[in-house]
């Protein structure tokens, strides 16, 4: 594997090098904006908390509590992301794997996304038919998905908040119950349709959801909920590791 | 000026500070999201056509459209106005921001959908994103490549090679959990089947196996839904929850 220094020479949209794009300096730059813009916005809402809080009867002590009690209670979670992230390393590049995996977007749905999108162009993730120019069309379906969520958030907050009743009679348990399934079902045909190419995509498959499935079972009777937050990230690890040791049989 | 308007006048400000550049850094966020494949595709000198993207695009759009809006729809209630345009920039709602603004207010004592809870969350996220973000610079961003240099090639391969049934095993099982839903789980896992065998013996299929499969499952769980628990429209909670206070 070689990670070449000065890469945006190196773009061929045959080629399999997806490194060689998926670091270039500009998706650089932009997983970078996407870091200071969260930062900005961060400090902006810190402001306005503390501005406000005076006035309802909050202590700025326990506006500090509540930032340190957020920040601990983040720690478990962003490292199981991370676990994840560095996992999908190879696949997309770093700056994708921050800004789809990392920020935004989730594992399930940005490789999801990915997958969906390579098979509209008749190629698979990660095999021999993942080009630069797949990648490119992966990146792209990602971004719009992850895009239509941000639409979505910016034209129904301010309608929500006028209390828009037409939108308030949708009935979420109902509307749950379609998108539940949809998601399930999407997960599900992805992952099954992989069965069918070999022997070890029914190792990696059926290893991973095993492990998914123990690592349930296990947080329910010893009710440790933080066994749920890593448990996606141990069992991508995990299964990963079952997977290589059958290539080598 | 009395109590009243002065606390009125406090939590407009804030209302209008957090919603204006709320507003303003998600527009930001979604440009520099946006911008990365559109150098790709524009300027990079690779080969992909819009027809191909937006042939991608569809095919996305038939499996996760209906969960675009569904999701802000959701936490709507529960994380309040100010805190949307945060918890989607960052994302890990359910299993980070979540969590953060509840553990928040139970410290300091604060019920959720009160203005001071309100006030809690958005400090707990705040403080969340600090961890979240300081995390994934260091150890993706700039550990990342040297932990996978590290790596062996051939177990790099194995990585590329099979991640997506390694994610989707583990992903489909958590889906089915957190769904709590095992009418649609089966339901999705007969149709799953059969579309994958369609396709084995009909490649051409293989385009819209996906948004076959999840349309299906949809309908098929929505005709066969258990109507003794579901379908009152007095199950919505959005009424009840929605955050007290002023409304701008």
């Amino acid at each position: 594997m070689n990670f070449p220094a000065a890469l945006p020479a190196a773009a061929d949209s045959n080629s399999t090098d997806i490194l060689a794009v998926a670091n270039s300096p500009v998706l650089w730059a932009c997983a970078i904006g996407v870091f200071l813009v969260i930062v900005v916005q961060s400090v902006i809402y810190m402001k306005a908390a503390r501005l406000a809080a005076p006035h309802i009867g909050m202590s700025q002590a326990e506006l500090k509590t509540s930032f340190r009690a957020g920040a601990i209670s983040a720690l478990g979670p962003s490292l199981a992301v991370v676990m994840v992230a560095v996992a999908l390393l190879t696949v997309f590049g770093t700056p994708a794997v921050l800004v789809r995996i990392g920020l935004i977007g989730s594992v399930s749905y940005e490789t999801a996304a990915a997958a969906i999108a390579a098979n509209s162009a008749g190629a698979e993730l990660g095999g021999p038919t993942y080009t630069q120019a797949v990648f490119g069309l992966a990146l792209a379906a990602m971004s719009l998905g992850g895009a239509m969520w941000m639409i979505a958030t910016l034209i129904l907050t301010p309608l929500l908040k006028k209390g828009d009743s037409a939108l308030r009679k949708v009935n979420p348990a109902i509307m749950m119950v379609v998108s539940g399934a949809a998601m399930v079902a999407a997960f599900m045909v992805l992952g099954i349709g992989e069965l069918p190419k070999s022997w070890i995509h029914v190792v990696a498959f059926v290893s991973s959801a095993a492990i998914m499935t123990g690592l349930m079972v296990i947080a329910k009777r010893v009710n440790r909920p933080w066994i749920k937050e890593w448990a996606l990230g141990i069992a991508i690890i995990l299964s990963l590791a079952i997977t290589y040791a059958a290539t080598r049989l | 000026m009395s109590k009243a308007t002065e606390l009125h006048e406090a939590l407009g400000a804030f209302d209008k500070t957090t919603s204006r550049w709320g507003r303003i850094t998600m527009i930001m966020g979604l440009f520099f999201s946006l911008a990365a494949p559109g150098y790709l595709v524009f300027f990079a000198g690779l080969d992909i056509e819009v027809a191909g993207i937006l042939t991608a695009f569809g095919a996305l759009a038939a499996v996760f459209g209906v969960i675009w809006i569904v999701e802000p729809l959701t936490y709507f209630p529960i994380l309040g106005a100010s805190s949307m345009y945060q918890a989607f920039m960052i994302g890990n709602i359910s299993n980070k921001l979540l969590p953060a603004a509840m553990i928040a207010q139970a410290t300091i004592g604060v019920k959720p959908g009160t203005r001071k809870g309100e006030l809690a969350s958005v400090a707990a996220i705040c403080g969340a994103a600090t961890v979240h973000l300081a995390s994934l610079f260091i150890f993706v961003g700039l550990l990342g490549t040297w932990l996978v240099s590290v790596i062996p090639v051939d177990m790099i391969q194995t990585v590329q090679f099979y991640i997506l049934p390694t994610v989707m095993g583990a992903v489909v099982v958590q889906a089915i959990v957190s769904q709590k839903a095992p009418r649609s789980a089966v339901i999705a896992l007969v149709v799953a089947v059969v579309v994958v065998f369609i396709v084995q013996l009909y490649k051409p299929f293989g385009l819209f196996s996906t948004a076959v499969a999840v349309i299906s499952t949809a309908a098929l769980a929505w005709v066969l839904r258990d109507r003794k628990t579901l379908g009152t429209p007095e199950d919505t909670t959005a009424e009840s929850e929605l955050p007290e206070g002023p409304v701008y």
